[in-house]
């Protein structure tokens, strides 16, 4: 479910389709994931889910799998 | 290259998508000349030692006035005033850190003053709008970006406001209801005394509304009225009322009666000549707003607060967003009166035996002025807005006049006179040379002054002008857009020939000078270089 609303919102803020996001997505597989819209993808996370992340946690975000873990994790 | 941005922090996340290239950090050597318009965007860097963050702010004036010198004039710059981001107050009345900050944005206002291409936006406008703190530490941390990412969309909105007003696509006229929009109450059933205006709430909510609006007024913004009431009862109120500030020289036009507010609309539209898409609608009626947004989906009609107190910001947001100029042309202050006495004028008309007698008793005086320094922002802006007589309706920038004359191309413009008033500058044309051909590119007329055939006058002005340049040879073109209908005919009045009509609709046209053209006395023409 989690997993599901992440990908909606990186297909935005990444400007993709969000069929071409594959579940090991990560900095690497998506070209358009630069540190610019990493920052966007942060906020918009933060708003979506009303959450506040560290930046600790924030730098390590890289890959789609750590987003949903931190993201359940805070959520629990 | 749409803009180059000299800026000393991360704004990438502020410009995305406007095809903006970015200088290094504080770097000033580069001035790149593909691009089209320059920003600077400086904002004090987060610095805890006051004297060295003191320092550097004045270090900024160095190196602004050092990169604006090296830009050429015919490049606009756009640049950012300076704020405070964050102000730890070591010493309390220790204001040094805000001197250095004022100093610097009274520099960009000094220069700008001095220099037409220098555009400033105030970013504590956008702190105002925003009502947060613009630095967000974490994102601060993580990015080195003085202004949260999260403020990104509502930066981009603003900045948009702030180009258009920089670039003069702005409405001209407001359109006002009466009734709980002017004073509070109903004057048909209130009566005079019973309507709320004068200096206790809510009759004060409603003067400061009117003092708002004349202020507009007095800023060129044009004046409407359109209201569901019996005339005479309007206009009683209007002189009679102690309080009522608005008085009927203020209006350009009114509909004061009982028919649909969307024809009274399009009545106005007419009798001012303005499109409706240059109108704003203001009605404390949700129905009738409705109905003009849905019937009339060019004029806007933004939401009337329903409460008094809150008219004062309403009209604060909404002149913001529809009417803010960023320069404001002397023709913009005098637009009111020119639109009054425009009425006065056509009935003036009616007591001469031929056109020619009343012409003549004008005393017209018409200076053609060569485009320059000072004339540029107006001729630009006259592009952008002239819809009606408009031969090309092509859109142009300063930056593209100022090509334009680099490339000798023939760039005027016209500033009339007559016994009624000032109209200031209400005619351009932009003719290129090419070889032994001169093209007609643009020509256009505001249309206040629409009625005195000076168009007719002044393209016989122009041939004349081409021929003594010893060129015998004009191609003009006729371009239909949804508003220009007016002038389709224009050429072929004036002894063009049309060669070709094109399935656009497009007209293009031919003129072989033999003869010098003759033009009436009573238009007195004369040549400012």
């Amino acid at each position: 479910m989690i997993k599901q609303q992440v990908k909606k919102i990186m297909a935005e803020v990444f400007e993709i389709n969000i069929n071409d996001i594959e579940d090991d997505a990560s900095q690497k597989t998506i070209s358009a994931w630069d540190s610019m819209d990493h920052l966007n993808l942060i906020v918009e996370l933060e708003e979506k889910f009303d959450i506040c992340l560290e930046p600790e946690e924030i730098g390590e975000m890289i890959t789609l799998e750590i987003i949903v873990k931190t993201i359940e994790n805070i959520k629990k | 290259m749409e803009y180059y941005i000299y800026r000393n922090f991360t704004v990438e996340n502020l410009f995305k998508g406007i095809g903006a290239s970015y200088s290094g950090y504080g770097d000033i050597s580069h001035i790149p000349k593909e691009a089209k318009n320059y920003i600077w965007f400086y904002l004090p860097p987060v610095k805890m030692n006051q004297n060295e963050l003191i320092t550097e702010l004045f270090d900024f004036q160095n190196k602004f006035q050092l990169l604006f010198e090296q830009i050429p004039v015919s490049k606009t710059v756009i640049a950012f005033t300076i704020t405070t981001l964050f102000d730890i107050k070591f010493e309390n009345g220790n204001f040094s850190l805000l001197d250095s900050i004022n100093s610097f944005n009274n520099l960009l206002i000094e220069t700008a003053s001095n220099n037409s291409n220098l555009k400033i936006i105030d970013i504590r406008d956008f702190q105002k709008n925003v009502n947060q703190s613009l630095l967000d530490w974490k994102y601060y941390y993580i990015s080195q970006s003085l202004i949260t990412p999260k403020l990104n969309s509502s930066f981009k909105l603003w900045f948009e406001q702030k180009l258009e007003a920089i670039q003069g696509k702005r409405k001209k006229c407001l359109i006002l209801d009466l009734d709980n929009t002017l004073w509070g109450g109903i004057l048909g059933e209130d009566g005079i005394e019973g309507i709320k205006i004068g200096d206790t709430y809510p009759g004060l909510a409603f003067l400061n509304f009117q003092e708002n609006i004349l202020e507009a007024a007095s800023n060129g913004v044009i004046i409407a009225i359109c209201s569901k009431n019996n005339e005479e009862d309007v206009l009683e109120a209007f002189s009679n009322h102690p309080f009522q500030l608005i008085k009927e020289k203020h209006i350009s036009a009114h509909r004061i009666n009982w028919q649909d507010k969307v024809t009274n609309i399009q009545e106005l539209s007419d009798e001012l000549n303005i499109g409706l898409d240059s109108f704003v609608f203001i009605d404390d009626n949700p129905i009738e707003r409705e109905r003009v947004k849905q019937m009339l989906p060019m004029v806007e009609v933004p939401d009337f607060p329903e409460h008094p107190y809150l008219m004062s910001s309403f009209f604060g947001e909404m002149y913001h967003n529809y009417f803010q100029l960023y320069h404001l042309t002397k023709e913009d202050k005098n637009k009111t009166q020119q639109y009054i006495s425009n009425s006065e004028r056509s009935i003036n008309q009616k007591t001469f035996a031929s056109i020619d007698d009343y012409l003549e008793s004008l005393k017209m005086e018409l200076e053609v002025i060569e485009a320059n320094k000072f004339t540029i922002p107006r001729i630009a802006q006259m592009t952008q807005k002239t819809n009606q007589f408009n031969l090309s309706t092509k859109r142009y920038t300063e930056n593209d006049l100022y090509e334009f004359i680099n490339q000798s191309s023939l760039v005027h413009c016209l500033s009339v006179r007559d016994k009624f008033g000032d109209n200031g500058i209400s005619v351009a044309s932009i003719v290129f040379i090419n070889g032994e051909v001169a093209e007609i590119d643009s020509f256009l007329l505001s249309c206040r002054i629409l009625g005195r055939n000076i168009e007719n006058a002044y393209v016989d002005f122009l041939i004349n002008l081409i021929y003594d340049k010893g060129i015998k040879k004009i191609i003009a073109k006729y371009i239909p857009s949804q508003k220009n209908r007016q002038t389709e005919s224009f050429y072929e009045n004036n002894g063009f020939t049309l060669e070709k009509t094109f399935e656009t609709g497009v007209k293009l046209y031919f003129l072989n000078i033999e003869n010098k053209r003759k033009i009436k006395e009573y238009y007195k023409f004369k040549i400012i270089s």
